[in-house]
């Protein structure tokens, strides 16, 4: 990870041996935490000792129960980038109640995944936990405020929250208030009271004060305090304590002006100077400090500093890191300024020298960019991309990357492609390509032979910068749907990839199969999809090589290959399942594979898919498949016939859904109106249609293939002559255009929809060539829930496929189980049972045929076929052959 | 909010900000620029342009960064004047 976790934020800062003990306050702390509070909010301006009580709370509650333990954080600015923030949460909570410290299965999900991780894992550990979160004032990133909210809300009765910050959070206090869940510390609490100021300004200062002298102090600070330590280290080794006392109070200086001049003034010189040198930096160490003055002796003088109880706070055990107290560096740094601004400069560009040589980058940069030290600042920034593409801390980057200088950027290729991204994120396409094209310009001349032409070190990342290029341009092209370009740009990357380079071989193959899918070109889809997800394993990628499964089965079952589709998806599954895998994309696959099963009429084991992908939760799904699940869970619904719960379903997936890189080939809206079709809203379903832009004679692109199927129900649904003849019209042209994509999913479902339509129309012959393709096609495969959800109306149409001995078993299957759909009692049967020859018999009844045509189809004698008639009605009550047949139809006999 | 947020002009303009105590010069560049003027009152006076809401809220948060009390907040000239309602 390209910044690692400082242990210092998660110190607790110890508590000073000859601090003042605030037992009435602790005393508060401990009530709220017995009540069962959840937060514990200490709010009050800088130097009023939030720190400190924080500090004695948590010492004095260790003492009283041993099981408790503590996860402090001290929130700096940069934890406002999300990212930042969830790893040092992690580890915050982790090293309190792990034993081994930090644990390895961090979630690799977002803030809103990790947090109910965590306080999953917090429940299931012995002991109550105390998280502490410090200085939270800096945070202003409304997604880490949420995440905050989202934990307070959702905390397990083990642990509790303690924020200390300067001003009142944005976090829902009232709430908390009004349910008694919040304790709240404020100054007016914080404040000394005279008896409190007395005990700590004798201890600090070393001198017995008279009460008047203390009352004096007292009111002049107002209990403040970094005041009252100030005072106190004022009155220091000085003789004249009346005078100072009275001087102090008598003016109308701002506190912190006056005192600090008094006890800078007093020092020796070294020790101001130090002061003001090391005031720039946010964390101390005795090398650091020395770097940064240009002298020796850093550690003796912090260490010096701590004793004199100067505002220096240890941040580690071994008094390796310090810093200063926030309100007294400020202070120090107005002083600094007064210096100027160069030699301000030349101190935080020899930090950042030494943050360099120290793998800390991020402050390198911090200091190299406040010191003006672009050049540093700019190669320490190129050096982190590598890891902070894979540990995902992008808006640090983005935040350093807007603060540099653009000729500087310009320097270096490797960074320019990096801003040029940054560029595409943030939505500004059109300040994509001129950064690209600088960038491949200095890398031409570069390899033209020219040199100096660009700063960036050479290494994997610059010899990769080509297939980079290629790559976001491939992806600007995506953002504007521009098919042959995004063909041209990541055909161009895959060619410049270098064998090993298995990342960028399994982005240019995906774009590929991007390209190639929302074409309507599904089988080259599948195979760069596969090859996509084979170089994503090269490279260790796992997770995503799985979540091609989605896509490409989406392809298969269009293409007809049901079986294919199902067998990826259960392939995925075992591997999942073997290693244990509970993040994305385990449900998602699970979503696939119930969708594909529910195509397949097996809506029990399709159901049951949806309910392991629920159990698992929703830090398994990924964002641009969550919607996948509401889609089969209305599938599921609409198979029970709730008709409105299936519309509520797909409400919730059209809220999910996001538009990302893939091709919407099933749009949400259509799958509405199809339902509203199913409810006899045939007029709303054909009016989504042409708001839309569907029409009879509209343009057939693959992307709208599915719409217009839609609307070809609509219109057969409308059942008029002229709509029936459009509708008509409209699916040859659709069956002309699949056929073209060999898409034989389509094709079922086309065919079948011409069929209802001739027979409705009363061409038997033609309406029976056309369900015999759907049939044949769908039989291998087990396409069987398209059939279903036609219903009783297709029952008719299926008997003369019977007649005609189309696919005999996978038309009875059909037809029974649209029977019992239609809740016949399935308990009825016959006492004396059918034999064999009546079925056969029974089967061509229900056609068209006469009698002997009948008899000459199997072979029998006329007398024969009559005998077998008899037994027929006999055996089904029934005295005539329309009535044997429905009486065997409803037995689901035929 | 007295003013739609997209009425840039009236969100800039210049703000006289009274705290308690009186402060050394040597602040007036920690607070951007601000003039500060010690009044006989034993407070201080912060006056300056601010070019819009956010650059104010900065401000005011580096007076409650300082530990100073804030008195009280003023808008002495706008560019736009408006009555306030």
């Amino acid at each position: 990870m390209v910044m690692p976790v400082l242990a210092t934020k998660l110190f607790v800062p110890p508590l000073r041996p000859q601090a003042i003990s605030r037992s009435r306050i602790t005393r508060k702390l401990d009530d709220g935490m017995r009540r069962g509070a959840k937060l514990t909010l200490i709010s009050a301006p800088a130097g009023f000792g939030k720190t400190t009580v924080l500090s004695e709370w948590i010492a004095s509650s260790r003492l009283s129960s041993p099981d408790l333990r503590v996860a402090w954080l001290s929130l700096d600015s940069a934890d406002n980038d999300p990212a930042r923030f969830q790893s040092y949460l992690t580890a915050a909570i982790d090293s309190a109640i792990s034993e081994s410290g930090f644990s390895d299965d961090d979630p690799t999900g977002s803030l809103d995944v990790t947090i109910p991780w965590l306080l999953n894992k917090v429940a299931q550990s012995p002991g109550r936990l105390l998280l502490v979160l410090d200085d939270f004032q800096l945070i202003e990133d409304p997604a880490v405020r949420e995440a905050v909210e989202l934990m307070i809300d959702h905390l397990p009765s083990t642990m509790h929250v303690a924020i200390a910050s300067r001003s009142d959070p944005l976090l829902p206090l009232a709430r908390l208030r009004a349910r008694g869940e919040l304790t709240e510390i404020r100054a007016s609490d914080l404040r000394f009271t005279p008896a409190e100021a007395g005990a700590f300004l004798t201890r600090t200062s070393g001198k017995s004060l008279s009460d008047k002298d203390i009352a004096a102090l007292g009111a002049r600070t107002e209990g403040w305090i970094a005041g009252l330590q100030l005072a106190a280290l004022s009155l220091r080794d000085r003789g004249d304590v009346s005078e100072f006392i009275t001087a102090f109070t008598g003016s109308n200086r701002f506190i912190i002006d006056y005192l600090i001049e008094e006890v800078l003034d007093r020092a020796p010189l070294d020790v101001r100077e130090f002061l003001c040198q090391t005031a720039i930096l946010d964390r101390l160490s005795g090398p650091l400090a020395d770097a940064t003055t240009g002298s020796t002796g850093g550690a003796e003088m912090l260490e010096a500093l701590e004793r004199a109880n100067m505002f220096v706070v240890p941040l580690d055990d071994e008094r390796q890191w310090y810093r200063y107290h926030h309100l007294f560096a400020d202070v120090l740094r107005v002083r600094l300024m007064a210096h100027g601004t160069a030699h301000v400069q030349t101190l935080h560009s020899r930090a950042s020298e030494w943050f360099e040589s120290n793998d800390s980058p991020a402050e390198a940069v911090q200091h190299g960019i406040a010191g003006s030290d672009f050049a540093r600042a700019a190669r320490v920034i190129e050096s982190t991309i590598p890891s902070v593409r894979k540990s995902r801390q992008d808006t640090t980057l983005l935040g350093w990357l807007a603060q540099l200088p653009p000729e500087v950027i310009g320097r270096r290729p490797v960074l320019q492609v990096f801003s040029a991204w940054a560029s595409l994120v943030a939505g500004d396409v059109t300040a994509v390509e001129p950064q690209l094209a600088a960038a491949e310009r200095q890398l031409e001349a570069a390899a033209g032979g020219k040199t100096g032409v660009h700063d960036s070190e050479p290494g994997s990342e610059l010899d990769s910068l080509p297939v980079t290029i290629a790559l976001y341009r491939a992806a600007i092209a995506m953002a504007s749907e521009d098919m042959p370009a995004i063909r041209q740009h990541a055909q161009r990357a895959r060619d410049l990839t270098a064998p090993d380079d298995h990342l960028g071989r399994g982005a240019a193959a995906g774009m590929l199969g991007l390209a190639a899918w929302s074409t309507g070109d599904l089988e080259t889809g599948i195979v760069e999809f596969r090859e996509s997800a084979a170089n994503l394993r090269r490279a260790g990628n796992v997770l995503d090589a799985l979540s091609t499964t989605i896509v490409v089965s989406d392809m298969l079952v269009t293409l007809g290959r049901l079986k294919e589709a199902r067998a990826a998806y259960e392939r995925a599954l075992l591997e999942t399942e073997a290693s244990g895998v509970e993040v994305p994309p385990a449900a998602d696959l699970h979503s696939g594979l119930s969708r594909v099963l529910h195509v397949g009429g097996q809506a029990a084991l399709a159901t049951q898919h949806l309910s392991i992908a629920h159990d698992l939760g929703e830090e398994a799904f990924a964002h641009e498949h969550r919607y996948r699940w509401s889609i089969a869970m209305a599938d599921a619904r609409r198979t029970e016939g709730d008709l409105e719960g299936a519309l509520d379903h797909l409400r919730d997936a059209d809220k999910e859904y996001r538009r990302g890189f893939f091709p919407d080939v099933q749009p949400i809206g259509a799958l509405i109106a199809r339902l509203w079709i199913e409810q006899g809203r045939a007029a709303d379903a054909h009016s989504w249609a042409t708001d839309n832009g569907y029409a009879v004679q509209g343009e057939l692109t693959y992307l709208r293939e599915f719409g217009h199927i839609t609307l070809a129900r609509a219109l057969i649904a409308h059942n008029t002559p002229s709509s029936l003849a459009d509708a008509a019209t409209l699916l040859d042209r659709l069956l002309d255009s699949a056929e073209g994509g060999g898409r034989a999913g389509c094709i079922i479902e086309i065919s079948l929809l011409v069929a209802t339509i001739l027979h409705a129309q009363q061409k038997p012959a033609t309406a029976l060539a056309s369900l015999e393709r759907a049939l044949n096609l769908a039989e291998p495969e087990g396409y069987i829930q398209l059939f279903l959800d036609e219903g009783a109306p297709i029952l008719a149409l299926l008997r003369t496929a019977a007649g005609a001995g189309i696919q005999p078993d996978f038309v009875r299957l059909l037809s029974q189980s649209i029977r019992n759909r239609l809740q016949v009692d399935p308990t009825s049967t016959l006492a004396d049972p059918l034999s064999e020859r009546e079925l056969q018999v029974l089967r061509l009844l229900a056609t068209e045929l006469t009698g002997p045509q009948i008899s000459r189809e199997l072979h029998i004698s006329l007398n024969t076929m009559r005998t077998h008639t008899r037994h027929i009605f006999l055996k089904l009550e029934a005295s005539e052959r329309a009535g044997a047949v429905r009486r065997a139809e409803t037995l689901g006999l035929i | 909010m007295t003013h739609p947020p997209d009425h840039g002009d009236a969100e800039s303009g210049r703000y006289e900000i009274r705290l308690r105590g009186q402060l050394d010069q040597r602040w007036s560049d920690w607070f951007e620029g601000f003039t500060l003027t010690n009044q006989t009152d034993g407070t201080t006076t912060l006056t300056g342009h601010v070019t819009d809401q956010a650059a104010l809220h900065g401000l005011l948060r580096r007076v409650g960064d300082l530990g100073v009390t804030l008195i009280s907040l003023n808008v002495t000239h706008n560019s736009k004047e408006e009555p306030e309602s």
